[in-house]
């Protein structure tokens, strides 16, 4: 397909209207065509203002009071944060080093059976932390900080495209009671949150784990936010509990 | 608190205070485009409890993310928008109310779409803009081959892909394909000054 027959799917992406197969062949090629990122941006702002076509209506004077109300309930994701990445990617590397190793040595196990020397071990241990950093920080990597409303961020979730892994990083966290889990949720704009996966922290409130992507996350399209809730074993089908933990994606350059 | 100032803030900078915690500006940003998602919810789910729903979702979110929104990939009134319809569209997919709503879609044209925004609120300036854009707005649609102006709403309002579209009409794809382009291609040269203006 030429670069003008892309050009062709601007307009009707900018509505929604293309199927998914050709809106995800197309986000595709947004990512590497500033062109057609240009195109999109200019008919999202035709598309938005197609709300002005819209019958006018009077909303009702308690919805100014229940928009504030609802939003005072929860703080903006970000307030009050101030940590950069590169301190996080460095705690992140301690915790590879403590935990990474042992969490994907089993991954490695069959091809590295014959290795017994520590040598060998030190060396797995070394890949295995390399590998997780090299997920943490290649250029497709998008990334959420997940705050609750009271503290500091206390988890953090890369999303590697080129590698379809999430990376979950948690600190401080306290395990999930007995028989329960922590379970991650992608939540995009007007859908039902899509499950990302299970994990829990160990005793000190740490984890640091992978999950595969979902293709039906890849699906969802656009991720807003990704949320943290505490459930039975083995996972819900959908958050029974408003998120303990709460943030929106957003690109690590 | 301080008084008004005489030059509105930019969307922009609410939307900073907003992500600074600063509910304030969020019942600002609320008066400007309230009224105007208010009605874009109401036109897509027709039932005015839900649409309230949506508005209290919407501008929920835009509070959660401010600090994530990029003034590079939009305006903030594209971005409310976006933000509303998208919600507004499941609703109305989940409640299976798509057949109903399709019918009802040629009475934007008739009746809503081209008349002029009452003349009564707070706000005056701001009002006045709104009332513009709206004027602007009904005028580029209705300028539009009615054809390529139903393909647009049946999409913008009714969530429908090109497919679909082309079923409900019973034209073929590549027929509805380029009306939509066509259409849209319309639409911004009509709305340049609106484009321009956007902060």
């Amino acid at each position: 397909m030429t670069d003008h027959e892309w050009r062709d799917y601007a307009a009707p992406y900018a509505l929604g209207a293309l199927v998914p197969e050709e809106r995800s062949a197309f986000e595709s090629h947004l990512a590497g065509c500033a062109d057609c990122r240009a195109e999109v941006r200019s008919f999202s702002e035709v598309a938005g203002l197609l709300a002005h076509a819209a019958p006018a209506a009077e909303p009702p004077q308690a919805l100014r009071d229940r928009v504030l109300a609802e939003a005072r309930r929860v703080r903006p994701i970000g307030v009050g944060r101030r940590g950069s990445n590169r301190a996080w990617l460095a705690a992140a590397a301690a915790i590879v080093l403590a935990i990474g190793a042992a969490v994907y040595a089993w991954r490695l196990s069959t091809r590295v059976g014959a290795l017994e020397t520590q040598l060998a071990r030190t060396m797995m241990e070394k890949a295995a932390a390399d590998s997780l950093l090299a997920d943490l920080t290649g250029p497709q990597v998008h990334v959420v900080s997940l705050a609750s409303t009271d503290r500091e961020p206390s988890a953090r979730v890369f999303w590697n495209h080129t590698t379809r892994r999430f990376i979950v990083l948690a600190f401080d966290l306290p395990p999930a009671q007995a028989g329960r889990t922590y379970q991650l949720w992608a939540i995009a704009a007007g859908k039902p949150p899509m499950s990302m996966g299970l994990f829990n922290t160990d005793s000190r409130g740490r984890a640091a784990l992978r999950l595969p992507v979902d293709q039906a996350i890849v699906s969802l399209g656009f991720i807003d936010n990704c949320g943290l809730t505490e459930e039975p074993a083995g996972g819900s089908p959908q958050p029974t509990e408003t998120p303990r933990l709460l943030g929106a994606w957003r690109h690590t350059d | 608190m301080s008084t008004v100032p005489s030059t509105p803030v930019p969307d922009r900078q609410l939307v900073e205070r907003m992500a600074g915690g600063e509910d304030r500006a969020l019942g600002d940003l609320y008066d400007r485009y309230g009224k105007t998602v208010y009605a874009l919810a109401l036109a897509i789910v027709r039932e005015p409890a839900d649409a309230e729903e949506i508005v209290v979702d919407a501008f929920g979110q835009a509070w959660r993310q401010a600090g994530s929104f990029d003034p590079a990939r939009g305006s903030v009134g594209a971005w409310l928008a976006t933000i509303a319809r998208s919600r507004a569209l499941d609703l109305l997919r989940a409640r299976g109310r798509r057949a109903r709503a399709y019918e009802r879609a040629a009475h934007f044209s008739d009746d809503g779409m081209a008349t002029p925004v009452a003349s009564s609120g707070p706000d005056p300036g701001r009002r006045v803009e709104r009332g513009e854009a709206r004027q602007l707005v009904a005028r580029a649609l209705a300028a539009l081959p009615e054809a390529q102006r139903i393909a647009i709403e049946l999409a913008y309002f009714e969530g429908l892909s090109q497919s679909e579209i082309a079923e409900r009409l019973a034209e073929p794809l590549g027929t509805i394909k380029t009306r939509m382009r066509a259409g849209m291609e319309k639409l911004r040269g009509q709305l340049t000054p609106l484009l321009e203006g956007a902060s």
